[in-house]
């Protein structure tokens, strides 16, 4: 999970595996981890840090990925543009995975990404959703959507 | 073990670590000697395939499963998941499955990897606080941001509104300078006009009378059609103009036209011409009252902007479509000019004509209405073109249009005109005994009501702003009392909801001051009165 802070990605992880979630921001240190069977396979899913203002993402948490979720807030435009740029820094350091894209807080009245900015992700043959951690919305096709890109590469 | 591996190693592991994160010389006699230091760290040694080869017996203090020998740790540490160890690695901060911070070290060497364990409890507590003070910042500085873009954004807005709010006090004060203006000239001329009837001994102005007259109604309607432009301009933005075509014959629309617009040409010394490519009786369903509003609004403007040569009106009608045209040889429009044209208020500018700036805007919304579209075609100092089509499908069977009036009805009308101002009950009162119609004039609603309980008539004739009842009231009295009278609403009001409420309280038509007879003689018609 990967992404820039405060975009949801402990909030999707948890409302994936737990069911669960809250409105209450607790920043992530370092890396949580978590797994889950999907489809008879463990996915063991690394809840990493999120890059923030003093700090870039820690690319030794990337290390024997197979796979990627980023992770955007569709209310904070700048954390979505920021996933061109660290997808550069993700596959300098791994290489090329299966990638895709959750635009979260969808539930959101202030939601500001355009079909422009989701055309460009498709482009790059990501797959992108919709998210709400809140709401339930796309979390399951999401990481489903993962598991099965990763299983066919 | 542990000892026996420091010594062997003696500290001096080669790493080949370029990448920030992996461990350098010194990075691993930093943590080596935080090991010996710290009182909760562990390890447990695993082969290539990650089955353990010896441990420390204290794994569970630091959240892990203690592990026996030959077990595969991948299995049981999800954190081994996917890693393939080459060089000196680092996990600075993860959670143990127990969910404690624990710092995670692998040191491989030949066949064997090392992994050390080590309490971050500590590190995590000051990381936490530090890092959720500075995200939350951030997330508030980036509301803020949001916030005064926001601001921003309503403040331009405002400012955008407040421009347009200003250009707004500025068109109507031109507006009203026009109007004021406008208006001035044919009240001149009725005022001028109506003097002179009334102070010359008639013995002597009576050949001049009729002249009088005629220019009296000229200038009157000249009057009515400023004030219609002025009030369809309002009704359009709230969807208030709705057509009402009957048959008409063409031919008699532009005599009419040509008769008021003939004189204001003979007065500026240019010449006025009609052809009409039209059969002889071509008669078409129309709007003609609105025709004629079109056709004023041109020809005025022509007639207005040309001083030498002339104002030519040309119509033809083929398909259901009536077109025409009207060309002067006036100052002619600039191209910039000619972009502005249309829009609300608009004035030429230094060519001392005023105006109300609305003719050409109502004009293109009703022709627009009436399924046609207006072009302008202009050289400036040479003329202008008006060119306009209209749909107006023939009248089949068309019986004829003559005048009918109240004289054709079998008996008498028997009409209760209520009507507060006595002049206009004296005008109409007088044209409606002219075409046969008995009439018993009262001057407000409660007189009226009071009057139907003890007499019948066939039709009330009333306005709507009267002293003591006015006439919503005396509707609402009238038809609750059982009485069904043909109530016809006759008004200076042109608004829609006016309208809306009187036909809501019951009336049975509403005509808009100055009425014409034969706009009245149709609703009696409609509502069976002639067969009375």
């Amino acid at each position: 999970m990967v992404g820039d802070f405060a975009v949801g990605k402990t909030s999707l992880t948890q409302k994936f595996i737990k069911n669960v979630f809250s409105d209450r921001y607790v920043s992530t240190i370092g890396v949580k981890i978590d797994s889950v069977i999907v489809d008879d396979t463990k996915l063991v899913i690394w809840d990493v840090a999120g890059r923030d203002p003093l700090s870039p993402i820690n690319t030794n948490y990337l290390v024997g990925a197979s796979g990627i979720v980023f992770v955007g807030d569709g209310t904070r435009p700048s954390t979505v543009k920021a996933l061109s740029a660290l997808w550069e820094t993700v596959a300098e350091r791994i290489g090329e995975v299966p990638v895709v894209v959750a635009l979260n807080k969808h539930d959101h009245e202030d939601w500001s990404v355009g079909s422009d900015q989701i055309s460009n992700f498709s482009n790059l043959g990501w797959d992108v959703f919709t998210t709400s951690a809140k709401e339930g919305e796309n979390v399951k096709s999401l990481f489903e959507c993962l598991v099965r890109k990763m299983s066919q590469k | 073990m542990l000892t026996q591996v420091i010594k062997a190693n003696k500290l001096t592991i080669n790493t080949k670590a370029q990448n920030p994160g992996l461990l350098n010389q010194a990075r691993i006699e930093e943590i080596f000697q935080c090991l010996f230091d710290s009182r909760y760290f562990a390890y447990f040694l695993v082969d290539r395939n990650w089955r353990i080869q010896d441990t420390s017996n204290n794994l569970h203090e630091l959240g892990l499963q203690s592990l026996a020998v030959g077990v595969d740790a991948t299995e049981e540490f999800d954190f081994l998941a996917g890693l393939d160890i080459k060089e000196n690695y680092e996990l600075a901060m993860i959670t143990s499955p127990s969910g404690d911070p624990i710092r995670v070290i692998f040191i491989p060497k030949d066949s064997m990897i090392f992994v050390f364990i080590m309490d971050a409890k500590q590190e995590f507590i000051r990381q936490k606080s530090l890092q959720q003070k500075v995200n939350e910042n951030q997330l508030l500085f980036e509301t803020q941001a949001k916030l005064f873009a926001e601001l921003e954004t309503a403040k331009q807005l405002l400012e955008s509104q407040n421009t347009q709010l200003q250009e707004a006090a500025r068109l109507q004060s031109r507006l009203l300078s026009g109007v004021s203006h406008e208006f001035r000239t044919p009240l001149t001329s009725i005022i001028g006009y109506t003097n002179l009837l009334l102070s010359e001994d008639w013995s002597k102005i009576n050949n001049d009378a009729e002249n009088y007259l005629i220019g009296i109604k000229r200038s009157s309607k000249h009057l009515l059609s400023l004030i219609e432009n002025l009030i369809d301009h309002g009704r359009f933005d709230s969807g208030g103009i709705v057509l009402n075509p009957k048959a008409v014959e063409l031919a008699e629309i532009f005599d009419d036209v040509a008769l008021l617009a003939k004189p204001l040409a003979i007065t500026k010394n240019i010449t006025f011409e009609v052809q009409l490519d039209l059969n002889e009786t071509q008669s078409v369903i129309v709007d003609d009252s609105r025709l004629r509003q079109c056709l004023i609004n041109i020809i005025s403007n022509a007639i207005k902007f040309t001083d030498f040569g002339g104002v030519k009106i040309t119509a033809g009608w083929r398909n259901d479509i009536l077109r025409i045209g009207v060309a002067d040889t006036g100052i002619g429009i600039s191209e910039e000019h000619l972009k502005e044209i249309k829009k609300p208020f608009w004035q030429a500018p230094g060519t001392g004509k005023n105006g109300t700036g609305l003719g050409l805007t109502i004009t293109e919304r009703i022709i627009e209405l009436m399924g046609g579209s207006l072009l302008i075609d202009s050289i400036e100092g040479k003329g202008t073109t008006v060119i306009f089509d209209v749909f107006a499908p023939p009248m089949v069977e068309f019986e004829g249009l003559e005048q009918q009036s109240f004289n054709d009805f079998d008996t008498p009308l028997n009409l209760l005109l209520v009507e507060d101002d006595s002049d206009i009950a004296f005008l109409v009162t007088a044209m409606l005994e002219d075409d046969g119609v008995d009439v018993t004039h009262l001057s407000n609603g409660a007189l009226a009501v009071e009057c139907l309980q003890h007499q019948e008539f066939d039709m009330v004739l009333m306005d709507l702003h009267m002293p003591i009842l006015d006439g919503y009231g005396a509707i609402e009295k009238i038809r609750n009392s059982g009485d069904q009278t043909p109530i016809v609403i006759m008004t200076a009001s042109a608004i829609e909801s006016d309208r809306d409420r009187a036909e809501a309280l019951g009336c049975d038509g509403y005509l808009v001051k100055p009425i014409d007879i034969s706009d009245l003689y149709s609703l009696a018609q409609q509502l069976g009165l002639d067969a009375t």
